[in-house]
């Protein structure tokens, strides 16, 4: 046995090293000097610590200027984006549709199209969406994102919930029927509060997704707040271009700004993560 | 207070009959228990009268309303559900407070009413705590003050007894009893165990693959089985039944079988056919050498004061019930005597009893 959890730790260790290397080598590249970023061969660890790369080439802390490239915009609007989207498909939608499937459809296959539709690239539907969106008047604002958002984590998230309302035990909302709450108040009042875990998974995810997404914010956004609604990804694209030489030690410090509010919420609600990514699979 | 009364009740999932033209009427404040193994539709049955599963076809009226159409919350009924169903992420006043807080009754109101019950429940104690953080026992009691809350007409309970450990049980056993007549409501209680069932019912109904095979008092149903399977079920151990034939022997009758053949005296048959002789294990004497079947103990169960000794006579086994410590070990050869008028005699065609005059 002692031997087992041995190879256990050993293995363990080795995948969180290759996990938390790309991390730590963006970290350290944004306390470089310009010189130690390019110095041959490369170092592991500053020896020149500076963090001249967060004051003054991002400048992640100014708005707009004419020198230096500012991250508060693209902040604003990856926040604002994110938020709706994950609120919206979350509650508005995915709890609603899993509580209905699980109690009310109750089809395997509803739920295998909706597993399904998780499944697909999301790049096939780039020219749709487009076309929709510019059809929409949408292009470059909030809401042509938070709709292509919303339609990409509201499956998942409806996915996700199934399995935990799938384990609501079903005596208690018939307890709660025969207390005299009406269907709407025994999903508000008694289900939605017994899969809390999975709401948080939920919300947890879908926001990370809105977060990282690349390819649909490069295509029908153009420009950052105000005017447009450009997200923090695009940030880093677009500084790294806007630049004469290419910035790394700007670029990583950047990339770990960015990073921060996924990293800080996935340690809040890790505990939620876990139990909500094993605990509530569909079954069958 | 009020009286339940079904009428040609039945019910069908798909194709499959869960419960088969029951007709049953259940007295204001009786403590009525609905007795069935599983599968038998005793559970379907209660859940109908709650309102929780649609009625095929048939009535069922609380009080002088016919409550088919009506939502269980319009029904005025409470439920103790056999896991308990509590809301567990409610505190225990939350839980036993929601069905007053959702009748619109005021702050004020529900608390006065909510400690009241508590009280009566003696789980005072424990209002703050979570579901999650108290024992069985106590779980069970706030759903009890759950569902005694709101002064229902109708008191449901489904196995609630089942989840708690064999000596909680018998003190539950005497409490639900207890409180059933200080509070006064129509109880219908769900169970398998018949020792559930004969300690606290006023009236017994025996289910059987989704019909009613008998509705009696406990002693009656004990004493007087309608038929082979009410026979079977209710006691412990369970009533012998031999399968055999009854002739004409001289004046009378006798029951034969392959392994034995017994005088029955002058019962009142009225032909030669198939029976299925039934006799209680407390009923049959056993000795080493008296007269009686001859047989080898085979079996011998010490309960305390009583033991069950099983004897067998050629493929048929037979238990005997005696008081203090047996004096027979396995492997002895033993006589067992069966006095005829202790005997019930069923069909075996249709397992109905056939009534031998005594």
């Amino acid at each position: 046995m002692k031997g087992r959890t041995l190879l256990l730790i050993a293995i363990l260790t080795v995948v969180c090293l290759i996990y938390f290397f790309p991390i730590y080598f963006t970290a350290i590249t944004s306390f470089k000097t310009n010189n130690e970023v390019f110095t041959h061969p490369v170092i592991f660890f500053p020896t020149q610590f500076t963090l001249s790369n967060y004051y003054v080439q991002v400048n992640v802390f100014r708005a707009v200027s004419d020198t230096a490239i500012g991250s508060i915009p693209w902040m604003i609007d990856s926040i604002v984006i994110a938020v709706i989207a994950t609120l919206v498909s979350t509650f508005l939608i995915a709890a609603p549709a899993a509580y209905s499937l699980v109690r009310y459809v109750r089809s395997i296959w509803v739920a295998r199209l909706i597993l399904f539709m998780t499944m697909i690239p999301e790049a096939v539907f780039v020219v749709p969406f487009f076309i929709i969106i510019d059809k929409l008047s949408l292009l470059n604002t909030w809401w042509g994102l938070i709709l292509v958002y919303i339609s990409f984590s509201a499956p998942f998230s409806t996915w996700l919930l199934m399995g935990f309302f799938n384990e609501v035990p079903k005596s208690v909302e018939e307890a709660a029927q025969i207390d005299g709450l009406s269907p709407y108040q025994i999903f508000y009042r008694i289900s939605l509060r017994l899969v809390t875990p999975g709401l948080i998974a939920a919300i947890i995810l879908s926001f990370i997704s809105c977060w990282n997404e690349l390819l649909y914010a490069l295509v029908i956004t153009f420009s950052p707040f105000p005017g447009g609604a450009q997200t923090v990804p695009l940030f880093l694209t677009s500084f790294s271009i806007a630049e004469k030489a290419f910035n790394w030690g700007g670029l990583a410090a950047a990339g770990i700004f960015v990073m921060l509010p996924t990293i800080i919420m996935g340690i809040v609600a890790q505990r939620y993560l876990a139990r909500g990514l094993t605990l509530g699979s569909v079954k069958g | 207070m009020s009286e339940v009364v079904v009428e040609g009740l039945t019910k069908k999932y798909g194709k499959t009959l869960v419960l088969d033209n029951i007709n049953l009427k259940i007295s204001a404040k009786e403590y009525f228990v609905l007795l069935g193994p599983s599968g038998s539709g005793k559970s379907t049955l209660l859940r109908l009268i709650a309102g929780l599963e649609e009625i095929t076809s048939g009535s069922i009226y609380i009080g002088d309303r016919k409550v088919n159409d009506l939502l269980p919350k319009e029904r005025n009924v409470a439920m103790v559900f056999q896991n308990y169903a509590l809301y567990p992420h409610l505190n225990v006043f939350e839980n036993i407070a929601l069905p007053l807080k959702v009748r619109g009754m005021t702050k004020v109101d529900v608390a006065r009413k909510v400690n009241e019950v508590a009280e009566t429940l003696h789980i005072r104690g424990l209002l703050e705590k979570k579901p999650k953080q108290i024992s069985g026992g106590e779980q069970q009691r706030v759903a009890l003050a759950r569902a005694l809350v709101r002064d229902p007409t109708v008191f449901l309970l489904d196995e609630p007894l089942s989840n708690l450990d064999a000596k909680l049980r018998v003190e539950a056993r005497a409490f639900l009893k207890r409180l059933q007549k200080e509070v006064g409501i129509t109880t219908i209680f769900v169970t398998h165990d018949q020792a559930e069932a004969t300690t606290m019912a006023t009236r017994i109904a025996v289910l059987n693959r989704g019909n009613i095979t008998q509705v009696d008092d406990p002693y009656m149903l004990y004493a007087r089985p309608n038929d082979v399977f009410t026979a079977g079920f209710v006691g412990s151990p369970s009533m012998n039944l031999i399968r055999g034939v009854a002739r004409r022997s001289g004046e009378g009758w006798s029951f034969q079988s392959e392994d034995m053949s017994l005088g029955l005296g002058k019962s009142r048959l009225d032909a030669e056919r198939e029976v299925t002789l039934g006799v209680r294990p407390e009923e049959l004497t056993v000795s080493k050498d008296g007269a009686g079947l001859a047989g080898s103990v085979s079996n011998v169960e010490l309960m305390g004061s009583i033991s069950f000794v099983t004897v067998s006579v050629g493929k048929t086994s037979l238990v005997v019930q005696l008081t203090g410590r047996p004096e027979l070990e396995i492997g002895d050869r033993a006589s067992v005597g069966i006095d005829p008028d202790d005997v019930l005699l069923f069909d075996s065609k249709s397992g109905s009893r056939i009534d031998t005059g005594h």
